[in-house]
């Protein structure tokens, strides 16, 4: 089963982010632990490692506001 | 007792190291849960702190209580309370310790003695006097111990219970984690004296001043301090010296730590250090420390994966354990 990819609750106010890069293409293979996306939240940027190893499907499109919980992509 | 020593024995020093590491690994398994977005919590890492609680754990009988603030699961953790449990709490599922509706802001686990975490800076000290004088008035040589930062000793209840405690000699234990920061702000800028432990002295009881990244000078204040409180001697304040490694809250841009200070901290990590003295002096092989730390990662996924597939409290658990008789629906 391929593996969600949600957006983080990084901060205690927050409850939502905006998706403002993918460090990698779609149908890419990824490495639990490199850097993935970056969001926006609260003033900061956080660079969000992959949580687990395969290949990407890229579904949040950069620039979006996405709520805490979506699933932003698929490692399968 | 000021005649009497209290030296960590070997025993005790590998019971404190094997706490610090679940705790480190417990800490490293939460930022990474987090930034997948496997749980959504309010998360402050105590990373760099695990040294204190880990002490208080080894020394500690689980009939004597502790009561800590919302950054304080470690000190919950280094307590005993059980992972599953713990983690259900955190992911606010129903097979928590509150039944998933007090979350990671508020962990209780009475089996362990594990009482109170507030979400109010200062306002666990109150609290422990309280416990402590239960344990008094029950004639019960437990004791109670408070944890709280350097920004909560500049907080009035602090102060009004560390005065009480020492009034009516309660078996109560103020550890004041002094990571140098208070939320953001520097320990130099908010606080008179640059002294937490001297502040004692106002109140009539012991305030010592401790390494709390060194088990060994950790145990020796601490043991001596519940030593005390046991024998009905009273409070003791120690203000144990550490460092946060991830700022306040997880997510933090770190921006008002100097980067030489936060660098130089986690150089000097208590926990690898702590594994090699250990190593070095022969308390335990590397072996045996790599198959209990393999070990815990195991119990921590499973604790993880318990959480996760619990359900949620349904609506209805609004109405329960608020007060003694359920709201009617």
């Amino acid at each position: 089963m391929a593996f969600q990819v949600t957006l983080p609750k990084i901060g205690f106010s927050m409850n939502e982010g905006i998706l403002s890069e993918w460090l990698f293409e779609d149908g890419a293979q990824v490495a639990e632990g490199q850097p993935l996306y970056s969001i926006e939240s609260d003033k900061s940027t956080n660079e969000v490692e992959s949580p687990a190893s395969g290949t990407l499907k890229i579904i949040g499109e950069i620039g979006e506001t996405y709520e805490v919980g979506t699933v932003i992509a698929e490692i399968g | 007792m000021a005649d009497k020593q209290f030296v960590a024995d070997s025993p005790a020093l590998l019971d404190i190291y094997k706490r610090a590491a679940l705790l480190k690994a417990n800490d490293e398994r939460a930022r990474k849960v987090i930034l997948s977005g496997q749980v959504a919590m309010a998360y402050y890492s105590y990373r760099g702190q695990e040294i204190i609680p880990s002490v208080m754990g080894n020394v500690l009988r689980d009939d004597d209580t502790i009561c800590t603030i919302y950054r304080g699961i470690h000190d919950m953790l280094g307590k005993g309370f059980p992972l599953k449990e713990l983690w259900a709490e955190l992911a606010g599922r129903s097979t928590g310790s509150c039944k998933g509706k007090g979350g990671p802001m508020h962990l209780t686990y009475p089996p362990k003695g594990i009482m109170v975490t507030t979400g109010i800076v200062g306002s666990s000290a109150p609290i422990a006097n309280g416990l402590a004088w239960a344990a008094q008035l029950d004639k019960s040589d437990r004791v109670s111990v408070c944890t709280f930062g350097d920004g909560a000793s500049n907080i009035g209840a602090v102060h009004e219970a560390m005065n009480l405690a020492s009034v009516w000699k309660l078996p109560t234990i103020f550890v004041c984690q002094n990571n140098l920061f208070a939320e953001h702000t520097k320990f130099e800028k908010m606080t008179g004296g640059q002294n937490i432990a001297n502040r004692a002295d106002g109140y009539g009881m012991p305030g010592v001043r401790v390494d709390g990244n060194d088990p060994e000078a950790m145990y020796s204040a601490f043991a001596e301090a519940v030593a005390r409180a046991r024998a009905g001697e009273g409070p003791t304040l120690l203000e144990c010296m550490t460092f946060r490694f991830f700022g306040h809250n997880f997510g933090d841009d770190d921006s008002y730590i100097p980067p030489e200070q936060k660098a130089a901290a986690m150089e000097a990590d208590p926990v690898p250090r702590f594994r090699a003295r250990l190593i070095a002096d022969r308390i335990a092989s590397e072996d045996e420390l790599a198959a209990f730390e393999s070990d815990v990662e195991g119990q921590i996924s499973e604790a993880l994966e318990f959480a996760l597939s619990s359900p949620w409290p349904t609506a209805d658990e609004l109405r329960f354990d608020v007060f003694e008789k359920e709201i009617a629906a």
